[in-house]
C-alpha cells in the first residue's frame, strides 16, 4: 500500500510540476501579449548579416539591418525612384562624370559625432577599398571630395548612371568616423539611422534589438518605439514562428509560404525580383561551337515552355518572359515576351537550319541547391526540342566554374537591376560580369554608349533597341519571373521595393 | 581517490588537445573557399583576396594554428571571420542557451526515467509492457518529428507556448521557462526511454538478488528497499548511460535549436561549420570538449562514489 502511495504521490508532484509550467508559461505568454504593443515591429530575416562596417556591408536581405541604424546619402522610393536621403540636392555636371550633392546639416551619429561632406567621402572612399561583395559599385569612382561641411563631389573615370541608385544601397551608408579604428566596426554600428542597436539584448546571428533614436532627423519615418529581427535559417521554423503568429513582418524562403502564411491570416504581398531561366554564355561558340549560331540559341528560346515552368519550379507564382531587364525599366518591352512561344517543332527546325537535324548535344551544370527534380524537367522540356542534355554536377565551384567560362550555357537564377545601366553593366558588356566568355558585340556597345551617357527620351530609346537586339539574339533564355513574398500581419502594412528582396524599413508600418 | 581524479584529467586533457590539433587541420583542409564564402558571390576575386588577406588566410597553416594555440593561452580564441564577434563572446552568449536545454533534459530524462523504470522493474505486468513498449516506441521516434509535432500542437494550434524564439532567464523567467519547455521534452524523449529501460533492466536483475529477500525478510518497507538498496545498486549502469545522454542531448540539441529557432551553441555550429569559419568552430569544440570532459568526470567521481571498487580500477 505504502508503495502505491508513493507512487501515486509521485505521479502528483510531477503532474503539479507541469501544471506549474504550463501555468508559468501561459502567463508569459500574457506578458509576451502585453510586450506586444503597437510600437514595436517584430520582424523575421532569412539572412544572417555579414557586417555592421559599411565598407564590408552587403545589402538586399541585410538592408533592414543596415537601414536601421545608418542613414544612405540618397534614399528610393518604393518604385525606384531616387529621393533625398542625407542628400537634398544633386546634380550632375554635363561630361556626367562628376556628381555633386549637397548634404544636410543637421545629422548627428549615436556618438554625438556630426556629419559633414568630408565623413561622407571618406566611406565612399572606404567602400571603393573595402570587401563588400558590391564594393565593384564604385570601382569607377577617382575621387570623392569635400569643398565644405555639406558639399560632396563624387567623380567618375567615366559616366556611370547607376551611381544615385548605389548611393541609396550600401555603397551610400555613412557611418561615424569612429568606426573607421574600432576593432569591434563589424558588430558596433555608430551611425545616424532612426534606431541603435541594443548590443546586450541582442544575439548576433539570431536575434536584434534595435531601441529608436529619440533625435533621429526624420522623425515622420519611424514608425515603431523599437524593432525586433530574429533571423530563421530554417524555413519550417519561420514558417511556425508565423503560423504562431509570433511575427508581424517577415520575407519568406519561397513564395508558396504563402499559401499557409495566407491560412493563418497574413497577407502576402507578391512582387518579382528576379529571372529564372537560362545563360547561353558561349555565343562565340568557344565550348559548344553550335552555341555561335543565332539559330541555334533561338531554337534554345522555342523549346522553353514558359508556363509549364512557372507552374513546375515556383508553383505557378511568376510571369513567362523573354527578357532579362524588368518591367520597371525602361528597356521593358511587354510584346518581346511573345517572341518565342513554346514551339517544340520549330525549335527542331532551326536546329536543322543550323546543321543539327539529329539534335544537338550540350552539357550544362547541376547543382545540390536546386531539387534534383527540376534538372530532370529541364532536361525533358529541352529534349522535345531537339537538345540533348547532359548534367554535370558540380558543388561550391560551380560559380567559378560558371563565370570562368566552363559551359556553354546553363540553367540560374539572376536579379532583374532597376535601371537599365545596371542590367547592362551586369550582363551585356564585354566585361559583364555575367559574360564569362567576354562577348563583344557592336551593336550592344554603341547602345550602351548612349545609356550610359543620357538620361532622357534617346537613352530610353536606346535601351528599347538593346532590349529587342538582345531578344533577338538570343543572347539568353529566360523563362519567368518568379515571384517572391512578403507578408505582413493585420496590425502591419507595407510597400514592397522595387529591386530590393525586403521592403525597406521606413515603408513597413502599423496598420491604419 | 585523488590519483583516480588525476588520471581522468590528464587523460582528458590529452583527449582536448587531440580534438583540437585534429579539429584545425580538417577545418583548414575545408576552407580554401572561405574568403569568397565571407564576401559573397558578387564580389570580384580582388575583394576576395583582399579578405583572404586580411583573415590572414594566406598565410601557412602552421603559423595560423600557431597564432591561435597563442591566443588560447591568453584566453583570447579570435573573433568569427563572419561576425566578426569575439569567439568567447559568442560562445558564452549562447552556451547557455544549449546548457538549457541540455540540463533540463538530463533532469526530465533522470526523473522520469527512472520513475518509469523503477514501476517497470517493481510492478511487473501491465505497467513493464506499457513502459516496454512505450520506450521501444519514443526511442524510434526521430527527435526532430518530436519537435516539430510539439511545435504544431501547442505552439501553433493550442498557441500555450511559443513555436519558436528565446528568451534568457534574466530577462523573465516565466518567459524562458516558456521557451525552453518544449525543446526540453522533445530533447528527452528518447533519452528517457533509454534511461527508463536501463533502469528497469538493473533493478529487475538487483531484485533477483539475494541481500533483497533478506532486507525483506527483515522487513523493511518496500519502498525503502527498492529506493535505497536497489536503485543504488542499479544506479552505475544507469548514471553511465546518463553521462553519455548528456552528450547526445547536447549533440541532439542542434536539430531542437533548429526547429525552435533558439540560438544555441548547436546551431552555430553547424552554420559555422558548413561555413568554414574556422574561430568560431575551434573554440566551439574546445568548449564542447571541456564540458563533456568536466561530465565524464562527473560521473566517474559519482560511480567510485557508489561504487568504491571502481576507484581501484
Amino acid at each position: 500500500m505504502m508503495h502505491r502511495f508513493t507512487s501515486t504521490r509521485a505521479a502528483a508532484a510531477i503532474g503539479a510540476a507541469a501544471a506549474l509550467a504550463l501555468s508559468l508559461a501561459g502567463c508569459s505568454g500574457t506578458a509576451g501579449d502585453a510586450e506586444e504593443a503597437p510600437s514595436v515591429l517584430r520582424m523575421g530575416v532569412i539572412t544572417n548579416l555579414t557586417s555592421f562596417a559599411p565598407w564590408e556591408a552587403s545589402w538586399a536581405n541585410q538592408s533592414p539591418y543596415l537601414q536601421a541604424v545608418y542613414d544612405t546619402i540618397l534614399r528610393a522610393d518604393p518604385d525606384g525612384t531616387v529621393v533625398e536621403g542625407l542628400a537634398t540636392e544633386w546634380e550632375w555636371d554635363d561630361s556626367r562624370t562628376v556628381l555633386t550633392l549637397k548634404l544636410r546639416d543637421d545629422v548627428t551619429f549615436s556618438d554625438g559625432e556630426k556629419l559633414t561632406a568630408s565623413v561622407a567621402a571618406d566611406y565612399l572612399v572606404r567602400f571603393r577599398d573595402g570587401t563588400s561583395e558590391n564594393a565593384a559599385y564604385l570601382a569607377g569612382m577617382t575621387s570623392a571630395e569635400a569643398p565644405d561641411e555639406t558639399t560632396l563631389v563624387i567623380t567618375l573615370g567615366a559616366p556611370d548612371p547607376a551611381l544615385p541608385v548605389y548611393l541609396t544601397q550600401n555603397a551610400g551608408l555613412v557611418g561615424s568616423p569612429a568606426m573607421f579604428d574600432a576593432e569591434d566596426a563589424q558588430t558596433t554600428p555608430v551611425g545616424s539611422g532612426p534606431y541603435t542597436l541594443d548590443e546586450d539584448a541582442s544575439v548576433v546571428g539570431s536575434s536584434y534589438v534595435f531601441d529608436v533614436n529619440p533625435d533621429y532627423w526624420d522623425s515622420e519615418n519611424v514608425h515603431y518605439d523599437s524593432i525586433e529581427m530574429s533571423v530563421f535559417g530554417d524555413p519550417t521554423a519561420l514558417m511556425n514562428a508565423v503560423k504562431g503568429g509570433q511575427l508581424d513582418a517577415t520575407n519568406t524562403t519561397n513564395p508558396t509560404q504563402s499559401v499557409e502564411a495566407e491560412a493563418a491570416g497574413y497577407t502576402a504581398h507578391a512582387f518579382e525580383l528576379n529571372w529564372s531561366g537560362f545563360l547561353l554564355f558561349d555565343r562565340t561558340g568557344e565550348v559548344n561551337p553550335a552555341f555561335a549560331d543565332v539559330r541555334v540559341r533561338q531554337a534554345f528560346n522555342y523549346a522553353l515552355d514558359r508556363e509549364g515552368a512557372i507552374e513546375a519550379f515556383d508553383g505557378g507564382m511568376g510571369t513567362a518572359t523573354t527578357q532579362v531587364f524588368g518591367p520597371e525599366s525602361s528597356a521593358y518591352d511587354e510584346a518581346l515576351d511573345e517572341r518565342y512561344p513554346h514551339d517544340p517543332e520549330r525549335s527542331k527546325e532551326l536546329l536543322a537550319e543550323a546543321g543539327y537535324p539529329d539534335g544537338l548535344d550540350i552539357v550544362m551544370p547541376s547543382n545540390n541547391f536546386v531539387p534534383e527534380a527540376n534538372f530532370a524537367i529541364n532536361k525533358e522540356m529541352l529534349a522535345a526540342g531537339g537538345f540533348n542534355v547532359s548534367w554535370e554536377e558540380t558543388g561550391d565551384d560551380l560559380f567559378g566554374r560558371m563565370l570562368s567560362g566552363s559551359w556553354a550555357a546553363a540553367p540560374f537564377l539572376l536579379q532583374t537591376d532597376p535601371t537599365v545601366w545596371q542590367t547592362v553593366q551586369f550582363l551585356l558588356l564585354p566585361d559583364s560580369t555575367w559574360n564569362p566568355f567576354h562577348v563583344e558585340d557592336a551593336t550592344i556597345n554603341e547602345l550602351a554608349g548612349i545609356i550610359r551617357a543620357g538620361d532622357g527620351p534617346e537613352a530610353d530609346a536606346a535601351a528599347q533597341d538593346l532590349n529587342t537586339y538582345v531578344v533577338e539574339q538570343a543572347w539568353f533564355a529566360p523563362t519567368h519571373r518568379p515571384s517572391s513574398v512578403y507578408l505582413t500581419n493585420d496590425a502591419t502594412e507595407v510597400e514592397v521595393q522595387v529591386g530590393n528582396a525586403v521592403p525597406y524599413l521606413w515603408n513597413i508600418r502599423p496598420a491604419k | 581517490m585523488l590519483s583516480f581524479l588525476l588520471r581522468r584529467l590528464v587523460a582528458g586533457l590529452l583527449t582536448v588537445v587531440t580534438i583540437c590539433v585534429v579539429g584545425f587541420f580538417l577545418l583548414y583542409a575545408n576552407s580554401s573557399d572561405v574568403a569568397r564564402r565571407i564576401v559573397g558571390d558578387l564580389a570580384s576575386p580582388e575583394i576576395v583576396a583582399r579578405k583572404a588577406e586580411e583573415l590572414g588566410l594566406d598565410r601557412p597553416v602552421v603559423t595560423q594554428f600557431a597564432d591561435w594555440v597563442g591566443g588560447v593561452f591568453t584566453g583570447d580564441l579570435g573573433r568569427s571571420w563572419f561576425s566578426g564577434q569575439p569567439v568567447v563572446a559568442a560562445i558564452s552568449g549562447r552556451l547557455p542557451v544549449t546548457l538549457s536545454l541540455t540540463i533540463g533534459a538530463v533532469l526530465l530524462t533522470a526523473i522520469v526515467g527512472v520513475l518509469l523504470g523503477v514501476a517497470a522493474a517493481s510492478r511487473r505486468g501491465a505497467v513493464d509492457r506499457a513502459v516496454q513498449t512505450s520506450s521501444i516506441v519514443a526511442a524510434a521516434i526521430p527527435g526532430f518529428l518530436v519537435a516539430l509535432i510539439l511545435a504544431l500542437i501547442f505552439g501553433i494550434w493550442l498557441r500555450w507556448l511559443p513555436a519558436t524564439g528565446y528568451v534568457r532567464p534574466e530577462d523573465s523567467l516565466t518567459g524562458w521557462l516558456s521557451t525552453i519547455t518544449l525543446p526540453v521534452i522533445a530533447l528527452s524523449i528518447g533519452a528517457i526511454a533509454s534511461i527508463a529501460q536501463q533502469v528497469r533492466g538493473s533493478m529487475v536483475d538487483a531484485l533477483r538478488l539475494d541481500y533483497v529477500r533478506t532486507l525483506r525478510a527483515h522487513g523493511l518497507p518496500r519502498h525503502r528497499v527498492l529506493y535505497r538498496h536497489v536503485l543504488r545498486n542499479a544506479a552505475g549502469p544507469a548514471l553511465s548511460v546518463l553521462g553519455l545522454q548528456f552528450v547526445v542531448l547536447f549533440g541532439g540539441a542542434v536539430v531542437v535549436e533548429q526547429v525552435f529557432s533558439l540560438p544555441g551553441v548547436g546551431q552555430t555550429a553547424v552554420s559555422a561549420t558548413v561555413g568554414g569559419d574556422i574561430p568560431l568552430v575551434m573554440g566551439i569544440l574546445v568548449a564542447t570538449a571541456i564540458l563533456v570532459l568536466v561530465v565524464n568526470l562527473v560521473v566517474d567521481l559519482l560511480q567510485a562514489w557508489l561504487n568504491p571498487r571502481m576507484r581501484m580500477s
